[in-house]
């Protein structure tokens, strides 16, 4: 028996750009995407396309594909639901007269520095519906802040940098952050002793996510292999696919084969023991482990595995009450940071401050810091504060060392 | 034929591309797609702000140029503006891949068998470390349509094809990645490739068993033509994209041309008319690719431009301007850049170092005042000899010193087609080439 499912992805996006304290230029994107997905006795048709389609095209499409022979014999999913996260929706005018207010104000108040960058807003809707009932939906609306920035005597491209994302606009956090980024330039500091890392942690956690795919964990390519109900990592470190409405951010709370978990979560790592690897269903299938509905949706072609929103647990304690009087080093430019293939990281630091966790105090020398997947969310993991200093976002508190051979 | 607005510079870009993808992970099928993109980009300038809007619909460009239109302030001088004055005016058609050559022509059961014959020559399961193995093999054709109104209209092709095998091996709980990449712009040269293949293999399979750490510091540190390649884009090649510097004195004065950067024995140039993987006939802004030697027995001799960048300098566009897909403004990139080739042999190069790293593969590298190489394949060089494989996490050096430190450069120049180069959300695809050189001091940690 013929079942069909749909994929759709609108996005309207609208860009201010700023080119060395200049409002230069402003793009409208309106793109959709859209997947028709006919499946029979086993086997998926798919038809990507870009652009608008009607129903009875994209299918019969998607139909002609079933000669590729995708092998998909799962069950599609059923369930209907909704979610809106869109606060405010600004106009295109708007847009520019905040990107020329806020450039105005930063060139006034920090003459020294050029500013290259931009305002944007991007507008989603993703949807997937299938014959069997399924009808699910997500629409949300962001904009973001992002300027580079470079001292007019610096012989740098640039030196740094911050973007704020928000769903309600609010100039004053940005006039904020950039104070906070921009007044601390001129001081020049020194590394402290003991030294604590304040990041947001989205880049920290991409080689521990890919250790987490099942895949690699049934294989024994994965450094979390054979690990499964062992406490690996410390006790405060809890991690989970999170896409609860408090954590989604341009992201849907389905996958790509419409699973949904009660809360919208489901955990991989709780106080340091590591409790499952990801598996969207077909990967379940292969290796015979849960299916944890993580597959990305693949517009062209059957899902795909490693669909996840990993988000640590946050701390009852607010960054400073973390810290306790310690100072923090936050890096802006760390080029050619890297895990290898045993886990160890190695970040090369270009750029950074010194904070006390809240506000930027002054400029740090070049250095490079080392440390491990297993050190960072194991002993040296101190926590993710219940606030957002700095970034306006969860920013993570880590221990890691100079790296060097005087070291 | 369009009808552009008055007093406003107006450009149309059109671009259908079609993708395929085929991917099996041990043993399984997990990607086996064909796609097909038709978009367009309208871009409206009025001497102070860009107008930008797409459409996947090539027969509502018209409506999507008038509203753009509609945005902007008139301006009937827009035609003597710098940058405007700038922008190509050729008309041209270079249709080069849509005969025998087309990668379009390959029929699914041809790329299927290729990607499958080269695992079977890869996965070799008497090999006990070996614990995962996959291939894929990708191929994009695009046709480019450029329309402007100052006459310009161009139609141009590219394409571009590649196949990739890989193994893992576990040793002692450490997984290594073995892969080849073969890329090249036509299908037919990428049969017959067995032994790179193998010879690959074998090269990262005694690396699993026996590299051992290397402590961190300096090292005089010989790269091979690859390691060069990245390299040199990285090292230097960004530094030449001039859009960085527009209105920046401290740049300027920092990278005024004549100015000496780098050893004498150090060229670099960047050719997009070059049959390699950075193959731009003309730009993205209608301009032809020229040759641009940027550096010259160490002497900065040119940069990369734009129009825009290349009026704000005062100097002559470059035919860099490129976007990586229809909904991209065009930026300042490279194209085909490579070192040159010096005197020096190879082997004479290694057997000149008492102590030191050979860098025979590469995996990423970053690029900026402090420039980043994560190397993939190590040797340790003692007494002028290569000797065991070595561990080097990330390799960095400062471009205001490295150009310096290189003391020999190779006979042996070779391009590499397997690059791509991110830049402002941007990814296009570049090739990079180098001979042997040797630089007396990159720091490892």
């Amino acid at each position: 028996m013929e079942m069909k499912e749909k994929y759709v992805l609108h996005a309207v996006s609208s860009s201010v750009g700023i080119e060395e304290n200049r409002v230069c230029s402003f793009d409208k994107r309106d793109q959709t995407f859209m997947s028709f997905r006919v499946q029979e006795e086993g086997i998926l048709g798919v038809h990507f396309q870009q652009g608008e389609m009607g129903d009875e095209e994209g299918y019969a499409r998607a139909r002609r594909n079933l000669s590729l022979k995708r092998p998909y014999p799962y069950e599609m999913e059923t369930g209907s639901r909704s979610r809106d996260k869109t606060e405010r929706v600004l106009t295109d005018r708007q847009l520019m007269e905040i990107t020329r207010e806020a450039l105005e104000h930063l060139s006034s108040r920090y003459p020294d520095f050029t500013f290259n960058g931009g305002f944007s807003q991007r507008a989603m809707y993703s949807g997937q519906e299938n014959d069997r009932g399924l009808n699910y939906s997500y629409r949300d609306c962001t904009t973001d802040f992002d300027l580079s920035f470079k001292h007019r005597d610096s012989r740098e491209l640039s030196d740094g940098g911050f973007s704020i994302g928000q769903r309600d606009f609010d100039m004053e956090k940005l006039y904020a952050m950039a104070d906070n980024y921009l007044a601390a330039y001129g001081t020049l500091l020194e590394l402290p002793d003991e030294i604590i890392v304040q990041t947001q942690y989205y880049g920290l956690l991409g080689y521990l996510t890919s250790n987490l795919n099942a895949e690699s964990m049934s294989l024994g390519t994965s450094l979390l292999s054979g690990r499964i109900g062992e406490k690996v990592f410390s006790e405060q470190f809890s991690l989970a696919h999170d896409v609860s409405e408090n954590e989604c951010w341009n992201i849907p709370f389905f996958d790509g084969e419409g699973v949904t978990w009660p809360g919208d979560r489901l955990p991989y790592i709780e106080n340091g023991v590591v409790l499952r690897g990801y598996a969207d269903k077909r990967t379940a299938a292969k290796y015979g482990v849960e299916h944890t509905g993580s597959a990305f949706r693949s517009y062209a072609d059957i899902p795909g595995n490693g669909n996840v929103n990993l988000r640590i647990s946050r701390s009852d304690k607010t960054i400073r009450e973390l810290l306790g009087g310690r100072l923090t080093v936050v890096p802006l430019r760390c080029d050619g940071t890297t895990y290898n293939e045993k886990g160890e990281l190695i970040m090369p630091v270009q750029m950074a401050y010194l904070s006390d966790g809240e506000r930027l105090l002054g400029r740090l020398p070049e250095f490079t810091l080392v440390s491990s997947m297993f050190e960072i969310f194991g002993d040296d993991f101190i926590g993710v504060g219940s606030d957002q200093p700095v970034f306006n976002d969860k920013s993570i508190l880590v221990r890691m060392r100079l790296g060097g051979k005087e070291n | 034929m369009y009808r552009f607005p008055e007093d406003l510079f107006t450009e149309v870009r059109i671009e259908k591309k079609e993708y395929v993808h085929y991917y099996i992970l041990n043993g399984e099928v997990e990607a086996n797609t064909q796609s097909q993109v038709i978009g367009a980009l309208i871009r409206v300038f009025d001497g102070h702000m860009w107008y930008t809007g797409t459409t996947n619909k090539p027969d509502e460009i018209q409506q999507e140029m008038d509203n753009l239109a509609a945005l902007a302030q008139r301006n009937p001088e827009i035609y003597d503006h710098p940058a405007v004055k700038n922008f190509g005016c050729n008309k041209a058609r270079i249709i080069k891949y849509d005969g025998a050559n087309d990668v379009r022509a390959v029929t699914p059961e041809q790329r299927e068998e290729l990607v499958e014959h080269y695992l079977s020559v890869c996965v070799d399961e008497s090999i006990e470390e070996l614990r995962s193995h996959a291939g894929n093999y990708i191929s994009t054709h695009v046709v480019k349509e450029y329309y402007s109104s100052k006459g310009a209209e161009i139609l141009q092709d590219m394409q571009r094809c590649s196949v990739w095998v890989g193994c893992a091996f576990v040793v002692d709980g450490i997984t290594t990645w073995a892969g080849k990449n073969l890329q090249e712009m036509e299908f037919n040269r990428l049969l017959g490739r067995e032994r790179e293949i193998l010879e690959e293999r074998d090269r990262y399979l005694e690396y699993a068993r026996n590299a051992v750490d290397l402590e961190p510091g300096d090292y005089t540190c010989v790269l091979s033509p690859l390691a060069t390649a990245m390299f040199t884009h990285e090292s230097f090649g960004h530094k030449s994209e001039s859009d960085y510097m527009l209105n920046d004195k401290t740049l300027r004065e920092e990278w005024v041309l004549g100015k000496k950067v780098g050893s004498e024995k150090v060229s670099i140039c960047d050719n997009g008319g070059m049959d390699h993987n950075g193959y731009t006939p003309y730009d993205d802004e209608g301009n032809a690719a020229g040759e641009t030697w940027l550096i010259r027995g160490g002497v900065l001799t040119g940069r990369l431009h734009d129009s825009k960048s290349a009026s704000v300098l005062g100097e002559g566009v470059t035919g860099n301007a490129r976007a990586d897909e229809y909904f991209s403004v065009p930026v300042v990139r490279m194209t085909n850049t490579y070192m040159a080739a010096g005197h020096d042999k190879p082997e004479e190069i290694v057997g000149g170092v008492k102590d030191g790293i050979y860098v025979r593969d590469i995996v990423c590298g970053t690029g900026s005042s402090t420039f980043t190489i994560r190397p993939g394949l190590c040797y340790r060089i003692r007494d002028g000899r290569i000797c065991e494989p070595v561990r080097v996490n990330v390799l960095i050096g400062s471009v205001f010193q490295t150009l310096f430190d290189i003391d020999a450069v190779g006979d042996d120049l070779e391009i590499f087609d397997t690059f791509s180069c991110g830049k402002k959300g941007q990814t296009v695809q570049v090739s990079a080439g180098g001979p042997t050189v040797r630089v007396r001091k990159l720091t490892t940690n």
